[in-house]
């Protein structure tokens, strides 16, 4: 079965500027959620514009439904688009911006209206269709760039930083609005995001970009779990990170020696054994496996530690802790979950090595130092 | 589908051509022998400018740095215009000024200033006119000025709403917190901050004002300014190179104006975020 | 207390510009209307009559006079239009250097700064039987007698376009240079063929510049009877007649006619300002 999107080592870069897409290659099924994630500038937007023809790319080759997309214009695209901004008409009335893109198919009246009415029912935007852009708020527009988009029932429908652009309870309510629309209507959606807790939750699989590059394809669980790159295990999630050689490896196990001794890890999915040991890798493991030892309670690694302070949010807590003047060890525990001591405090943190992994590539990016991402510059 | 590049550059070096193509040949013939107005140029000459008159001549045939009326129209045009100018200068000044804040009236009083350039001068000439005469009022310079700094201002004022500074307001309620009295605040904030914008409103109203015939013709007695006494002339005299001189001077005047209102809008003072 | 200072600080500084508005505008306008309805321009025997009205719209001259008003400004307009549209489009979209823009538009703003004879003798010397197009039509021996290209009306729209050309072009090119290219790419995205992308965005969202471009030219143009009256015998305007009823001091005849000049104008001002709102154009 051929793929809805596939791109073969896209690349871009603009007149006299900087390579914005270098090489991305990647599929997309069916009904697929599929989420493109990255810092700032990192070519989202680029990707996104060039997938829907309102931007021409270098080299490389696009393919939507099997049909190679060099030189077919936007509009003969399957494909439809909210743009990051909204773009939303600003001569239209609400209605007028819904309907725009059914009236372009030729559309007649009484079906256009049928549509534009299950839209603004779907979204629940109903009573705005006489309002002009400007005379409604920012969450409304959101959500009729999103009719507007949508209602031409595009085989891949592209959301450029839909969640952007309106404050923290509105996205949480849009995203999951998203995902409902999506189970409904089904089709390719493809959404970018800098904001890691919408990439995970809204997924079904993920592309996390750095400079024009792949860091890596997968399931959310994959690379929350398994990360190829220390970027990429850094862009999903808060993480503790080590630097240490490789000492040992057993075909389930690694050792790594770093300078607050030596930690045992998972053996990366990835990774060939026989090539790890000696290599300088980051030793990486997520706030939530790291515990406060009550006893000796027979994990595998221990870590001493000095109390330093914590945050509270509501559901869970981050408890922040020195191993040395310079480097911080976070923990996250449920609210509920006991815990005292006074700042300064001297403690022992712990955690299973099946929950800890290494990662040996700091980033598909060349000449980025693993030292220098760990530490800082 | 696109238009190509060379298409874009050619069409719109077509309009710049159209436009400037006339004003060329103003100069070429001003500078040409004898008296008819005909192509080729056959020998070029500077008599049109600097021949000594030989007796009686038709004014259309003296050279014009011998002829004494076009010497006293070109003062009148100075005078005039040097005056629109600073007025200009003042009012649109105060009332760019005042429109920055809401105000009762706002928009009707700006499309009130609008309309200074939106009626046609003839109209504006012959109501003039009119007062002048019901209140028995002397036609001067001063008439002629200030009915030309009516057309003037309503350019001045999108001039300097245009390109006003968005934080001017804040400079000046900082300094008023820090206990400015009003002038000090005036001379010390907003008008260094300004200062470009005042000079090109003054610039324009001398431009303005300099190649104008309508309304100047009606609030102005006698000789009149250049640009009047020109359009009197061509009604009675026959057309001979001589005006095409006088057009030339008249036009380089504007041209040099021109430039240094060009140059004044690149400046600003505004400092760049 | 306030740092703000007080409201009437606005109006001291509004006064000096009202001032001169209103004794170099609105006062000498409602006089020209007030002598419009008078027998003789004399205020210490008034005789008010609507006698000058009667003559005017039933003078025969008339008719061919407000079509010639009306007809060539309109023409005018739209030939500005036409041929500013384009330009303003192509320095929006195509040209992407501010510093070349600006210089279009400061060298756009020339010809109308030049003073007015200049502007029109200038085209004799092309156009004239003995200039330079009929001297390079015999040369090529396209025509074997002189052609006169000069005094006919499409002469007049060239001169007036000249000098109006920047008042259609800068605020279409406002109105377009404002245009969000997302807004453009949107309607791409949404199966806009580039026609319909033109029609149903670009040239929809710079009709207030188009607006404002066919009122500036057009009012501009209304009010120039040199222009016209220096193609001698050239074509009766009425603000040539204007000026000719005034000169021969005909007053409230002139101020009839004078005040129908104003009402035309102010009509097409009130339609203008109720489609679009100039101010935007600015801040
Ligand atoms: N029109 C342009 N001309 C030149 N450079 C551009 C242009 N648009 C984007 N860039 C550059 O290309 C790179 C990628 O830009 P892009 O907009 O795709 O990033 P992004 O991942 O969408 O960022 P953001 O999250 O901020 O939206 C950036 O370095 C940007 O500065
Ligand atoms: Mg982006």
């Amino acid at each position: 079965m051929a793929k809805v999107v596939e791109a073969r080592k896209l690349a871009k870069r603009y007149k006299g500027a900087v390579e914005a897409l270098r090489e991305v290659s990647f599929e997309v099924d069916e009904n697929e959620f599929f989420i493109i994630m990255g810092p700032s500038g990192c070519g989202k937007s680029t990707l996104l514009r060039i997938i829907a023809g309102i931007l021409d790319y270098d080299s490389g080759e696009l393919y939507i439904k099997g049909e190679n997309m060099k030189n077919v214009p936007p509009h003969r695209r399957d494909v439809s688009m909210m743009l990051e901004n909204f773009a939303l008409f600003p001569h239209m009335t609400v209605y007028e911006n819904i309907a725009f893109g059914l009236r372009m198919l030729g559309k007649d009246k009484d079906e256009i209206d049928r549509e534009v009415r299950k839209m603004t029912r779907l979204l629940h935007i109903e009573g705005l269709e006489d309002r002009m852009p400007n005379e409604i708020s920012g969450g409304q527009r959101q959500r009729v760039a999103l009719a507007r988009a949508l209602i031409i029932r595009p085989s891949v429908l592209l959301l450029d930083e839909p969640l952007s652009h309106v404050d923290y309870q509105l996205q949480r309510k849009f995203a999951e609005m998203l995902k409902e629309v999506h189970r409904e209507i089904g089709g390719v959606f493809m959404l970018t995001t800098h904001d890691q807790e919408h990439g995970l939750s809204l997924a079904d699989r993920m592309l996390i970009m750095n400079s024009g590059l792949v860091e890596q394809i997968g399931t959310p669980t994959q690379i929350y779990n398994d990360p190829q790159t220390l970027f990429a295990a850094r862009f999903v999630g808060e993480l503790n990170t080590f630097a240490g050689t490789v000492e040992e490896v057993s075909p389930d196990a690694v050792w790594v020696k770093t300078e607050f001794g030596t930690f045992k890890a998972r053996h990366p999915a990835a990774e060939n054994a026989r090539d790890l040991v000696g290599r300088r890798v980051a030793y990486i493991v997520r706030p939530e496996h790291v515990r406060v030892a009550r006893e000796d309670s027979g994990q595998d690694n221990r870590l001493s530690v000095y109390f330093n302070t914590y945050y509270y949010f509501g559901h869970f807590l981050e408890l922040v802790f020195s191993a040395d003047a310079q480097t911080r060890v976070k923990s996250v525990i449920s609210a509920n979950e006991p815990f005292t001591a006074k700042v300064g405090e001297q403690l022992t943190l712990t955690w299973p090595y099946t929950k800890a992994t290494i990662v040996s590539k700091p980033s598909v990016v060349e000449g980025v130092d693993i030292e220098e991402l760990i530490y800082g510059k | 589908m696109k238009i190509p590049d060379f298409l874009v550059k050619t069409y719109i070096a077509i309009i710049i051509l159209i436009i400037y193509l006339p004003l060329v040949f103003v100069v070429l013939l001003s500078f040409k022998s004898g008296a008819n107005i005909s192509f080729p140029i056959e020998r070029f000459t500077l008599d049109w400018y600097l021949k000594p008159p030989t007796g009686y001549e038709y004014a259309a045939y003296v050279s014009l740095f011998y002829d004494r009326q076009f010497f006293a129209a070109l003062r009148n045009s100075f005078t005039v215009s040097i005056v629109v100018a600073l007025m200009a200068m003042v009012l649109v000044t105060t009332t760019a000024l005042a429109f920055r804040r809401r105000m009762a009236g706002r928009n009707f009083l700006f499309y009130l200033f609008l309309l200074g350039f939106l009626t046609p001068g003839v109209t504006v000439g012959l109501g003039v006119n009119f007062l002048f005469r019901l209140l028995n009022l002397p036609f001067s310079f001063w008439s002629a000025a200030l009915i030309n700094v009516i057309y003037v201002v309503p350019f001045g004022l999108i001039l300097m709403m245009a390109r006003f500074d968005p934080n001017l307001l804040f400079y000046e309620q900082a300094a008023a917190v820090l206990k400015a009295p009003p002038l000090m605040i005036f001379r010390r904030i907003t008008l260094p901050l300004i200062i470009y914008e005042v000079i090109s409103a003054a610039i324009l109203g001398f431009l303005l004002s300099w190649g104008e015939v309508i309304r100047t013709q009606f609030a102005m007695k006698g000789i009149g300014t250049l640009s009047t006494f020109i359009n009197t002339q061509l009604g009675v005299n026959p057309l001979t190179p001589k005006w095409y001189a006088a057009g030339t001077l008249i036009s380089a005047v504007s041209f040099l104006g021109f430039l240094v209102f060009a140059y004044l809008l690149t400046k600003t003072v505004r400092q760049q975020a | 207390m306030s740092a703000r200072p007080p409201k009437i600080m606005n109006y001291i500084l509004l006064l000096p510009g009202l001032l001169v508005i209103a004794f170099f505008l609105v006062i000498p306008l409602l006089l020209t209307v007030v002598i419009s309805f008078m027998q003789e321009f004399s205020f210490t025997n008034p005789i008010f009559t609507v006698e000058n009205y009667i003559e005017f719209f039933t003078s025969p001259q008339t008719p061919t006079i407000l079509a010639n008003t009306f007809g060539m400004s309109l023409l005018a307009s739209l030939v500005a239009l036409l041929v500013g549209y384009p330009a303003a489009y192509f320095m929006a979209f195509r040209i992407k250097s501010i510093k070349t823009r600006n210089l279009i538009i400061s060298l756009l703003l020339v010809p109308f700064l030049i003073d007015w004879n200049v502007r029109t003798i200038a085209w004799i010397p092309i156009l004239g039987e003995s200039g330079i197009v009929n001297y390079l039509l015999q040369y090529f021996n396209i025509v074997h007698q002189p052609v006169s290209l000069l005094f006919s009306r499409w002469t007049l729209i060239i001169i007036w376009l000249q000098s109006n050309l920047l008042f259609m072009i800068f605020p279409i090119y406002l109105a377009l240079s404002r245009i969000d290219p997302d807004v453009i790419n949107a309607a791409r995205v949404l199966k806009s063929p580039p026609h319909r992308v033109f029609y149903e965005i670009i040239f929809k969202l710079s009709l207030p510049g188009v607006i404002v471009g066919l009122t500036f030219v057009f009012v501009n143009t209304l009010g120039d009877y040199i222009t016209p009256s220096l193609w001698a015998g050239g074509i009766q305007v009425l603000g040539l007649s204007v000026a000719n009823f005034a000169a021969n001091f005909v007053w409230p005849y002139a101020a009839t006619q004078s005040t129908v000049l104003i009402l035309i104008s102010l009509a097409v001002l009130v339609i203008l300002f109720k489609i679009v709102d100039i101010k935007k154009l600015v801040e």
